[in-house]
């Protein structure tokens, strides 16, 4: 124990460090070129998203005078761009479309992954070890993209908004997480006593195992919900012929239309000819703003209990 | 110890013991017991046999002429033809450079980085810094890639925000988002801004799990801060540090898509062009068949499959635990 600690300890007592007694206080300089790293990280992912925040609520003027696309502070607030978006015009189709599959995406792809979790959390079962590996070799060995593309296709599934849900719907990695989390977490002897008062595993899954289980689920629902959000490979490769996009494929016309690119001549070109004005910087925004906003919305909830469910993932799977 | 271990035997209601019941108890009787756990799976089964597997087996056609106007078995067999062409196709080696290249960069420049912010933060002694960090850090991990190329538009693109700052400033505009020549820099800086920090969870993770008192017992023997890190820190995460460069070298191959298409436009084909995207843009939606672009794809995938099993055995070999349950 340091002279240091001793003397400072009584007086800091109220405010409790967490720095152990043998660790010695780093110098001033260490400090603040931490301090000045972790700050601009932190800089770097937080002004470009203000920005883009603000933009989606300034006037055209306002944007014409900054002579830019992104705007650090707002003057003259409006919300016309929002008006658009949810004016029921494509941008609100695709907006619901995008809502739909995250919905219906998720909530199938959680009863999979749910009772998959669990049919393989009792090592010793009938088959276990088969389809345990049927799961893990997934890990290893990718299908490829031409070959998923013709099992679409000969399933009728082309150009259907089913391909984006069933090629997509089971995450191994997420189920190894669930299984994990059933195995070691959940204590044996409840599901045993469970099983002695006559039980069916069924209802030990539905009235047991799920309520102790609820932020890990939380967190795989989010893992799942955030990619059917985040749909744009899936909607290019098995449904580029259907008029509704999901929403990331609407954004990506958008910012090609902006670029001063041949392509975005041609994207221009074509809001011309639908008789609609090309995108303005601040719709632009505001369509990044919500397609981000239900992911920031949801994230605090889950957030704590991120690491457990990584951890859990890839240490144990 | 009564809870289920992954290696314990199954523990039922009929057989409290099942460790020396076990070997009697025929398949039927088994499966008296597990019929229900086989329903639960069959939906899992079904997915995976359905988009796993059967695209897996369509593989086979990267050895055949295929072709989708006759039935499947009058396809003749043309052995590796489709792959003599694909190493003759002036496209694909670019491709398999570029793919490489990635992903040796992500190995060289990311993975480091992500080592070294959970170092930074498991550092840092305040909770309260340390949470309000990772929660700003994790965040860009959920955003899609349409999301990030359009942030770093805004932000670095001809007409983006640095542009106007420097153009106010009597510099010339920037052509960042457009250049070739400094693509790979900006793939860097966006991997840096979206997954970084994610990268970082699972060495925090590995940090909190070393012994305190290890970290004690070399501050008594004089180790400053910076050997303790060589000596405590580093070997205390280097089993998680070498589980994720196995899987990192078994997925050396894939780079991903979405990011490079969705700049391809902007910078041009030449910098951007990886397998996956030489796959959608040469067969998919290109001009060659099927079997071409199979074949494009099972040569990624029997390499992948190669690499993560080799280097599986590399860090047995040398001691370490690897990917456990596969190997």
């Amino acid at each position: 124990m340091t002279a240091n600690a001793i003397r400072t300890a009584p007086r800091r007592s109220p405010r409790k460090s967490a720095r152990p007694v043998w660790d010695e206080e780093p110098s001033f300089a260490g400090k603040a070129v931490k301090a000045l790293f972790l700050i601009c990280y932190a800089g770097a992912i937080l002004v470009p998203l203000w920005a883009i925040v603000a933009t989606s609520f300034a006037s055209e003027d306002a944007l014409s005078r900054a002579g830019g696309n992104l705007l650090l502070i707002p003057t003259d607030l409006s919300i016309a761009a929002y008006r658009e978006i949810f004016s029921g015009g494509a941008l609100t189709d695709s907006l619901l479309l995008t809502v739909i599959l995250t919905a219906g995406g998720t909530a199938f792809s959680m009863v999979l992954t749910v009772c998959g979790a669990y049919a393989l959390a009792r090592p010793g079962s009938v088959l276990h070890r088969p389809i345990l590996m049927l799961v893990l070799f997934t890990f290893l060995f990718g299908p490829g993209m031409y070959p998923s593309f013709l099992v679409v296709q000969k399933l009728g599934l082309f150009n259907d908004y089913l391909s984006l849900i069933l090629p997509v719907a089971l995450s191994a990695f997420n189920l190894i997480v669930l299984r994990s989390f059933f195995m070691n977490t959940i204590p044996g002897e409840l599901l045993d006593a469970a099983r002695i008062d006559g039980a069916g595993e069924f209802r030990i899954l539905l009235t047991i195992v799920l309520p102790m289980s609820k932020a890990i689920l939380a967190v795989v629902a989010l893992f799942y919900a955030v990619g059917y959000w985040n749909i744009y490979f899936s909607a290019v490769l098995y449904t580029p012929g259907l008029e509704v996009q999901p929403i990331q494929v609407v954004l990506q016309r958008m910012l090609m239309s902006t670029q001063g690119l041949p392509e975005g001549a041609a994207a221009t070109a074509q809001y011309q000819a639908q008789g609609e004005a090309a995108p303005t910087a601040a719709l632009k925004m505001a369509v990044v703003v919500c397609t981000v906003l239900p992911i920031v919305i949801m994230y605090p909830f889950i957030q704590k209990h991120f690491t457990k469910a990584v951890i859990t993932g890839a240490i144990k799977g | 110890m009564a809870t289920m271990q992954s290696e314990a035997p199954p523990l039922t209601a009929r057989n409290p013991d099942a460790r020396t019941v076990k070997r009697k108890r025929s398949f039927a009787q088994r499966l008296r017991f597990d019929w229900p756990l086989l329903v639960l799976a069959l939906p899992v089964v079904a997915q995976l046999a359905v988009f796993f597997y059967w695209p897996s087996a369509w593989n086979v056609i990267a050895f055949m002429d295929y072709s989708p106007h006759r039935p499947f078995w009058d396809n003749p067999i043309v052995g590796f033809a489709w792959f003599e062409r694909l190493f003759a196709d002036p496209y694909f080696v670019p491709a398999l450079l570029n793919t490489l290249k990635f992903a040796a960069a992500h190995l060289l420049f990311l993975f480091p980085l992500s080592v070294a912010l959970a170092l930074v933060m498991h550092s840092v002694v305040s909770t309260k810094v340390r949470s309000t960090f990772q929660s700003i850090v994790y965040l860009p991990y959920f955003f899609s890639w349409v999301l990030v190329v359009t942030v770093f538009v805004q932000v670095l693109g001809a007409d983006g925000l640095v542009s106007n700052w420097i153009m106010g400033l009597g510099g010339d505009r920037l052509s960042f988002t457009s250049n070739p020549d400094t693509f790979l820099l900006l793939a860097w800086m966006q991997w840096a801004w979206k997954d970084a920090g994610w990268g970082m969870i699972i060495f925090l993770a590995a940090l909190a799990s070393i012994n305190p008192s290890l970290y004690e017992a070399a501050a008594v023997d004089g180790a400053n801060r910076w050997r303790r890190m060589w000596h405590v820190t580093l070997p205390g995460i280097r089993p998680v540090i070498i589980l994720l460069l196995i899987l990192q070298i078994g997925g050396i191959l894939s780079v991903g898509f979405e990011q490079y298409q969705l700049q391809r436009n902007a910078i041009g084909y030449q910098a951007t062009e990886v397998l996956d995207t030489y796959v959608y843009y040469r067969s998919v939606i290109g001009t060659e068949g099927a079997s071409f672009g199979t074949a494009a794809g099972l040569f990624k995938g029997a390499i992948g499959l190669i690499l993560i099993l080799a280097a599986n055995k590399v860090a047995h070999r040398l001691g370490e635990q690897g990917i456990y349950q596969k190997s």
